[in-house]
């Protein structure tokens, strides 16, 4: 089950140099380089709008590329893109593809695209799917619908993955059962690029992940690399106060750069004693208090609104 | 190959599973040649009720009421006189026959062998003997006349036989379609054409769909190939045409009379040509319109003008020049018009190598238009 490359060095699953995409007046994808090893779970993180959709696109071989080069399990994925699709899996977030086919039906005709492809019982078993294996796949609920989306992403026992959001609009429950999943796919060898809106699910799964947007590549590690290089700091974190603007907070002491998040305001500190200090001295000074008042060591998530100036979610 | 069957079973099953689809498109256009074939069947096989009052009574007149019976198109009610007129004034019958006592004796007296030519003979040139009485509303003008008509002709048969005389002159009745052809001839083929149309552009609505929902971009992740794609589309909807076309036609034969009087193997051909130019026109709407409900919209704007302005409800001598003149330019037009000539020899509004030209012209048309167009995602 495990991966057939014994050795040293692992090749590249996918080797990105240089690569630009332009729709009309937008840079949609502005020369970016980038490289997923054989094995690993890769999380492309972003804004909506930030360039992700397209490069995965580009590298499944659905576009065609501006400039630069993809090399996708070692085809150029602008020349090739038959070559790959044949050894790729894809799950995209619709899930009901055929409303009226069975389980069976849906797995029985995807594997039909390919030359060599996974037995339907085994999959069907392999994602739980037993008991809903003769029910149409408008019946299923979401989490069976999105197991049954990545069942027929692995029909064809792919080198490589990618997972387009796999857990949005799932429970907890059901998300956590996915990860599980995922996990499975890398034990078993497989490569998984996977773009996500949650930031508890690249902690959780991803080797590494690349931070994109405006169709750059900000920032790329592994979570703990990417957390510590951009912060020492600290996030003192409380409800807005309307009387107190960024550029009066951002120039309290110890305070590296301050953001908005919903309806409260985070502060980067690198010495927290300073700037809880000066913080309710402002407050005061304006009549006011610091409300629901918490201090956090940086996350993924305070990376990215520092990078992009906006929540991943948005 | 392999591929592309499987996926047109696949498509094929989840059409059939899909019960309001199946509705819309089989069972719709079934009903519509029923409720039009009916409306406009209702004054073409008539059927009259004759009031029968038989005053004579005798095994002759008793003959003579078999005779009338025999006629299709009478049904004979017997009765007295009084009760027979109170029912015409009512409507309940549309004329009333009266025979007179004595006609029994009359004709046994006609047929005597010894009569002499001249005293024996009951009857003069000219005038009767007896004579059937027979009431008919004037304000009815067509049923009093086609029942003084089938009164007439059933007296001349009996006079004919009675006097022995020699057939001088006979009537060969021959066949031959007119060009005013019945209203049920006229809307079958229609319906066919129409519901092709119906077929071929309401599948841009899934199509749509399925880029929307990024299913188009999903399978487009596998190895399988575009025109597996599109070609299991069409070969799936050019199925449901010939089933629409077996059904229309089935039941204008069976229900209505309107048999194909032209080739079977044109009208065949036809059906798949109108089916593909209302696909690929399905493919250019498909390839504008970005939302599925967009789409739906198109459709339905779409298919007005076109079924009502292109003779296949009404017409083309009602309408006015600038109808006719948008009519002119669209496709149905020539699909019903073709239709109409190979079925049921409609009068042409083009010849039909112009009728499928035309047609072709469109489909060529509207596949360039989708090639460059049509987007997967």
């Amino acid at each position: 089950m495990t991966s057939a490359t014994g050795g040293a060095a692992t090749p590249a699953a996918i080797e990105v140099q240089g690569l630009r995409k332009r729709y009309g007046p937008v840079q949609a994808v502005d020369g970016i380089d980038f490289e997923v090893r054989g094995g690993e779970v890769f999380g492309l993180l972003g804004p909506n709008g930030a360039g992700k959709t397209t490069t995965v696109e580009i590298l499944e071989g659905l576009r065609q590329p501006d400039g630069g080069r993809a090399l996708v399990l070692g085809l150029d994925a602008a020349r090739q893109p038959d070559g790959i699709k044949e050894r790729i899996g894809v799950q995209l977030q619709t899930a009901a593809l055929y409303p009226r086919l069975t389980v069976t039906e849906v797995i029985d005709l995807f594997g039909s695209f390919y030359r060599h492809r996974l037995a339907t019982a085994h999959l069907i078993e392999a994602f739980d799917l037993g008991e809903r294996r003769d029910a149409r796949t408008m019946q299923l609920s979401g989490g069976q619908q999105q197991r049954l989306s990545v069942a027929l992403a692995l029909v064809n026992d792919p080198e490589l993955v990618f997972l387009d959001e796999p857990t949005t609009g799932l429970d907890p429950q059901a998300r956590r059962s996915l990860w599980e999943l995922v996990r499975g796919l890398q034990r078993d060898g497989k490569t998984v690029l996977l773009t996500t809106h949650y930031m508890e699910e690249a902690e959780t799964l991803c080797d590494r992940v690349a931070i994109m947007d405006h169709g750059r590549i900000l920032e790329m590690g592994t979570v703990e690399e990417l957390v510590s290089r951009r912060f020492q700091e600290r996030a003192v974190r409380f409800d807005t106060i309307p009387d107190l603007d960024q550029e009066q907070l951002a120039a309290l002491p110890g305070v590296r750069s301050a953001a908005p998040e919903e309806e409260h305001t985070v502060l980067y500190s690198a010495d927290v004693p300073a700037t809880l200090a000066g913080l309710l001295e402002a407050a005061a000074s304006v009549g006011a208090e610091a409300r629901d008042l918490s201090i956090r060591p940086a996350t993924l998530e305070d990376v990215f609104l520092a990078l992009t100036g906006h929540a991943l979610r948005d | 190959m392999r591929t592309l069957v499987i996926l047109t079973a696949a498509n094929l099953k989840s059409f059939v599973r899909d019960r309001a689809g199946m509705f819309w498109t089989l069972l719709f256009p079934v009903v519509f040649v029923l409720l039009f074939g009916m409306i406009f069947s209702g004054t073409q096989n008539p059927k009259y009720s004759v009031g029968w009052v038989d005053q004579d009574g005798t095994q002759a007149s008793a003959r003579l009421a078999s005779a009338f019976g025999a006629v299709p198109i009478l049904e004979l009610k017997p009765g007295d006189e009084p009760t027979s007129l109170d029912a015409m004034r009512k409507g309940n019958v549309s004329a009333v026959i009266v025979v007179p006592k004595g006609y029994g004796a009359a004709l046994a007296a006609a047929q005597r062998p010894s009569a002499s030519p001249l005293g024996g003979l009951p009857g003069l040139p000219g005038q009767a003997a007896v004579k059937l009485v027979l009431y008919t509303d004037p304000s009815h003008q067509t049923t009093a006349q086609t029942i003084q008509q089938i009164v007439g002709q059933v007296a001349g048969v009996i006079n004919q036989q009675l006097t022995r005389a020699p057939d001088l002159l006979g009537v060969e009745p021959r066949p031959l379609q007119t060009e005013n052809i019945s209203n049920v001839a006229y809307i079958v083929p229609s319906i066919l054409a129409m519901a092709l149309m119906q077929l071929g552009l309401f599948g841009a609505i899934p199509l749509v769909e399925q880029r929307e929902k990024l299913i188009l971009k999903r399978l487009g992740a596998t190895p399988l190939k575009r025109w597996t794609l599109v070609g299991s589309n069409v070969l799936v909807r050019l199925l449901v045409g010939v089933v629409q076309a077996i059904l229309i036609l089935g039941i204008g034969a069976t229900v209505f009379h309107v048999t194909i009087l032209g080739s079977l193997a044109l009208v065949a051909g036809l059906v798949l040509l109108g089916a593909a130019t209302f696909i690929a026109l399905g493919y250019v709407v498909a390839s504008f319109a970005r939302t599925e409900e967009a789409a739906s919209q198109t459709t339905s704007i779409l298919q007005f003008p076109l079924m009502f302005l292109s003779g296949i409800f009404f017409p083309f001598e009602i309408m006015p020049d600038f109808m006719r003149a948008v009519g002119a330019a669209m496709p149905l037009t020539y699909l019903g018009d073709a239709m109409r000539q190979v079925m049921v020899n409609g009068a042409a509004f083009a010849p039909l190598s112009v009728d499928v030209a035309i047609l072709a012209v469109w489909l060529v048309v509207c596949l360039g238009i989708s090639a460059r167009f049509f987007r997967w995602q």
